[in-house]
């Protein structure tokens, strides 16, 4: 760790970057709550400027050749000193400008989605807590540091996904949330604590550096602390085994699943991963548990994606199976790739919740053959960005998706992990085949009772908001158009920062054509299935009935959550603490009162406001006293 | 000095036992003020033989002073019982208690 030459400017930009949104939230937390107008454009305006702020600074070290680092003492505790900073690479700046885009965007439609609930200025302020979470974390220099923003976006979550707390499914998803990233957070902080008594500081710097490294601990170690760390990844990620949290994590208002799923929430897992890439590549095993755990979430949640019927539900199992996809990209040893993929998700994926919330806004439904029936096709601005977005998802060229699909296909190939790459090419076709299903659904419904309904629906909420929510959803369209060729720029900019030691991206000419051509039948078997006009609507998957049940509940998990939970907590531990409970703490504090009782009936009598009993009392306790000084003196 | 101080302290202490004894067990207000009064005069008694027994006048001054608040004490403390028996219609300490029980104010 080489720290740069100083430049305060950029300090104070990045700092005034990630504190405006904690302001923002502890004002409207404490002062404006009450106040939805003034609470919105004190949060909207934090996230503005921490967007110029994140571009400012993106644009000024473009050219950026070492990391900037810039750490201060927070706590010293004996031998110990926390070191709380920023570190500036082209990483965090690229991330940074993501996050800081996608939270601004997201809170402009807000305005729209949200209008007139009763919790607003509340969920201004949430949003605010979370924009400082991700955007503190994403610049954090030490794992340390790290963790702590990493719990707090997960607070930040669990309040935004059990926003509607009076609702019961939305505040038990809201726990579900938080409880099951909390078991990956477990491991996470075990591997924390083990690389801390073993390497004695927790800077990312310093853990990125091989040499440093290899030099203090044993490769079984690495693995060790690799894997452990990773267990944080797969809860926080939403990967297998513990991808049951995300599609319950719905129950949010839209804006906020889009936030969620695209550059907060589960993409702080894969940062996370990109961010110790260098750590994780000196273990073999930590990297081939990475391409496999991601290879196995990438085909489950796409599975799941098939049968769904709930708009938001294909988005997020489709969020479990691109961020596994990203997660193949890394594991296969290619940073770029993975971190490519990151930002363009991000950009179709908060596209695609954008547009779903402007549908389920407008029909209050999530059930997409609902929507098409009652006319989803009439809002065309929507529409046409759901398919864009779409076409980004499935790997349609020219979108974004296309070049960082191709890329981490090139790459598990060149890499040679044919298993993992035909999985992928699978897990694409799958991908493809499920996006277009609901496209062809929602603009080919079988039968249509839309006469009026489209327009009269909107009619009552304000026009301003809803332009608010169309205006962002062309912005993000036109991200997702553009991004893709900006690959080899994006490629240059991490490279020359990061010192990357890969070269170019891997191509294959004939690469981009088969997968061209593979997501093209997926399309067309989609529209065979749904889209034409003799096709009855019925997936290849639901007229098998045995993978129709299995991928319609989600492969048995949560009801394997659900048995385990039962036998061993609430069978096991939770008796134990209940009988605990009742004998030791109730007996306890029932002897405590039943004596209190006793006591006062003593004093009751002494109290009983007979004068002469006091009298007596009285006298007894003058010749008690003229005994003792007689006796005792 | 013909009667020595002893007995003059023997007759004390019985005057007070016998003012206790009055003003503890009685149950009439009146008495109980009277029990106060004996147990008043009783330490009177003490001054006055002490300070013939040392020669010296200060024991008689506190008489006079205790035969002045015992005159206040009874003017007032009658004044009060005769309150109460307004109220209530007897002068027995208990009724008053009973009153106070029920947050009745007497």
């Amino acid at each position: 760790m080489q720290p740069a030459t100083p430049l305060p400017l950029s300090l104070i930009v990045t700092a005034a970057a990630l504190l405006l949104p904690l302001l923002a939230f502890g004002v409207i937390m404490l002062a404006t709550r009450s106040r939805h107008r003034l609470s919105a454009a004190i949060s909207i305006g934090a996230a503005g400027l921490s967007l110029i702020a994140a571009v400012y600074l993106l644009v000024q070290h473009w050219q950026m050749q070492a990391p900037l680092v810039f750490q201060t003492v927070w706590l010293v505790s004996g031998q110990m000193a926390i070191p709380i900073g920023i570190l500036l690479d082209p990483l965090s700046l690229l991330m940074l400008t993501v996050v800081a885009t996608i939270s601004f965007l997201v809170q402009v439609y807000s305005l729209g989605y949200m209008a007139g609930d009763p919790g607003f200025g509340r969920y201004y302020g949430c949003m605010s807590l979370f924009a400082w979470a991700m955007l503190t974390l994403t610049v954090s220099s030490s794992l340390l540091q790290l963790y702590i923003f990493w719990e707090l976006v997960g607070l930040a979550s669990y309040l935004l996904i059990g926003f509607w707390f009076d609702k019961f499914s939305a505040s038990e998803a809201g726990k579900k949330a938080f409880v099951m990233t909390r078991t990956g957070d477990v491991a996470f902080l075990l591997g924390l604590v083990l690389l801390w008594l073993q390497l004695g500081t927790l800077d990312i710097p310093v853990l990125t550096d091989p040499a440093a490294v290899a030099a203090a601990l044993s490769p079984g170690m690495i693995t060790l602390t690799a894997l452990l760390i990773f267990g944080g990844i797969i809860g926080k990620s939403a990967q297998f085994p513990l991808l049951t949290w995300l599609p319950d994590a719905m129950e949010g208002p839209t804006p906020v699943s889009a936030l969620l799923h695209s550059a907060t929430m589960v993409a702080a897992g894969v940062y996370l991963f990109s961010r110790l890439f260098g750590y994780f590549s000196l273990s073999p095993t930590a990297m081939a548990v990475c391409l496999a755990i991601g290879t196995i979430s990438m085909l489950l949640a796409s599975s799941m994606a098939m049968v769904a019927r709930d708009i938001k539900q294909v988005w997020a199992f489709s969020t479990i199976s691109q961020l596994g996809f990203m997660l193949m990209g890394l594991g296969s040893g290619s940073l770029f790739a993975g971190v490519f993929h990151l930002t363009t998700h991000a950009g179709f994926k908060a596209l695609l919740f954008l547009c779903a919330g402007v549908l389920i806004h407008r029909f209050h439904t999530n059930d997409m053959f609902e929507i098409g029936r009652l006319g989803g096709r009439r809002l065309k601005a929507t529409v046409v960005c759901m398919i864009v977005g779409a076409a980004a998802l499935s790997g349609l060229p020219p979108f974004s998706g296309f070049f960082s699909k191709e890329m981490i296909l090139g790459q598990l190939l060149a890499s040679g992990h044919p298993t993992a790459f035909l999985a992928a090419l699978l897990g694409a076709f799958l991908t493809t085949y499920y996006a277009f299903r609901l496209i062809f659904i929602l603009l080919f419904p079988l039968e249509t009772d839309d006469a009026g309904h489209a327009d009269g629906h909107g009619a009552h909420h304000g026009a301003w908001g809803e332009r608010a929510m169309i205006a962002v959803l062309v912005c993000l369209a036109g991200v997702t158009v553009v991004l893709g060729f900006f690959e080899m720029s994006l490629h240059d900019f991490l490279a020359r920062g990061l010192a990357l030691d890969e070269a170019a991206p891997a191509h294959f000419t004939w690469l981009p054509m088969v997968a061209g051509t593979l997501a093209v039948a997926a399309v067309l078997q989609a529209w065979f299935e749904f889209g034409r006009k003799k096709a009855r609507q019925i997936g290849w998957v639901e007229r098998i009935p045995i993978l129709a049940d299995l991928f319609g509940q989600r492969w048995y998990l949560d009801r394997l959550y659900r048995y385990l939970l039962d036998t061993l907590v609430y069978r096991g531990v939770s008796r134990l603490f209940t009988a605990n409970d009742r004998r030791v703490i109730d007996g306890a504090l029932d002897g405590l009162g039943r004596s209190t009782i006793g006591l006062g009936r003593v004093v009751d009598w002494v109290h009983g406001g007979m004068i002469q009993y006091r009298l007596m009392i009285m006298v007894a306790a003058v010749i008690l006293l003229i005994l003792f000084i007689g006796w005792g003196g | 000095m013909i009667v020595p101080l002893n007995h003059i302290l023997l007759l004390s202490g019985l005057l007070f036992s016998l003012g206790m004894f009055c003003t503890l067990a009685r149950r009439n207000l009146i008495m109980m003020l009277l029990g106060i009064e004996i147990m008043l005069n009783a330490a009177a008694v003490a001054f006055v033989g002490a300070s013939l027994h040392w020669q010296q006048m200060e024991g008689q001054a506190i008489v006079i002073f205790i035969l002045a608040v015992a005159a206040t004490e009874v003017s007032i403390g009658l004044a009060a019982i005769l309150v109460v028996y307004r109220r209530t219609d007897s002068v027995d300490p208990a009724m008053e208690a009973a009153l106070w029980e029920k947050g009745g104010r007497p």
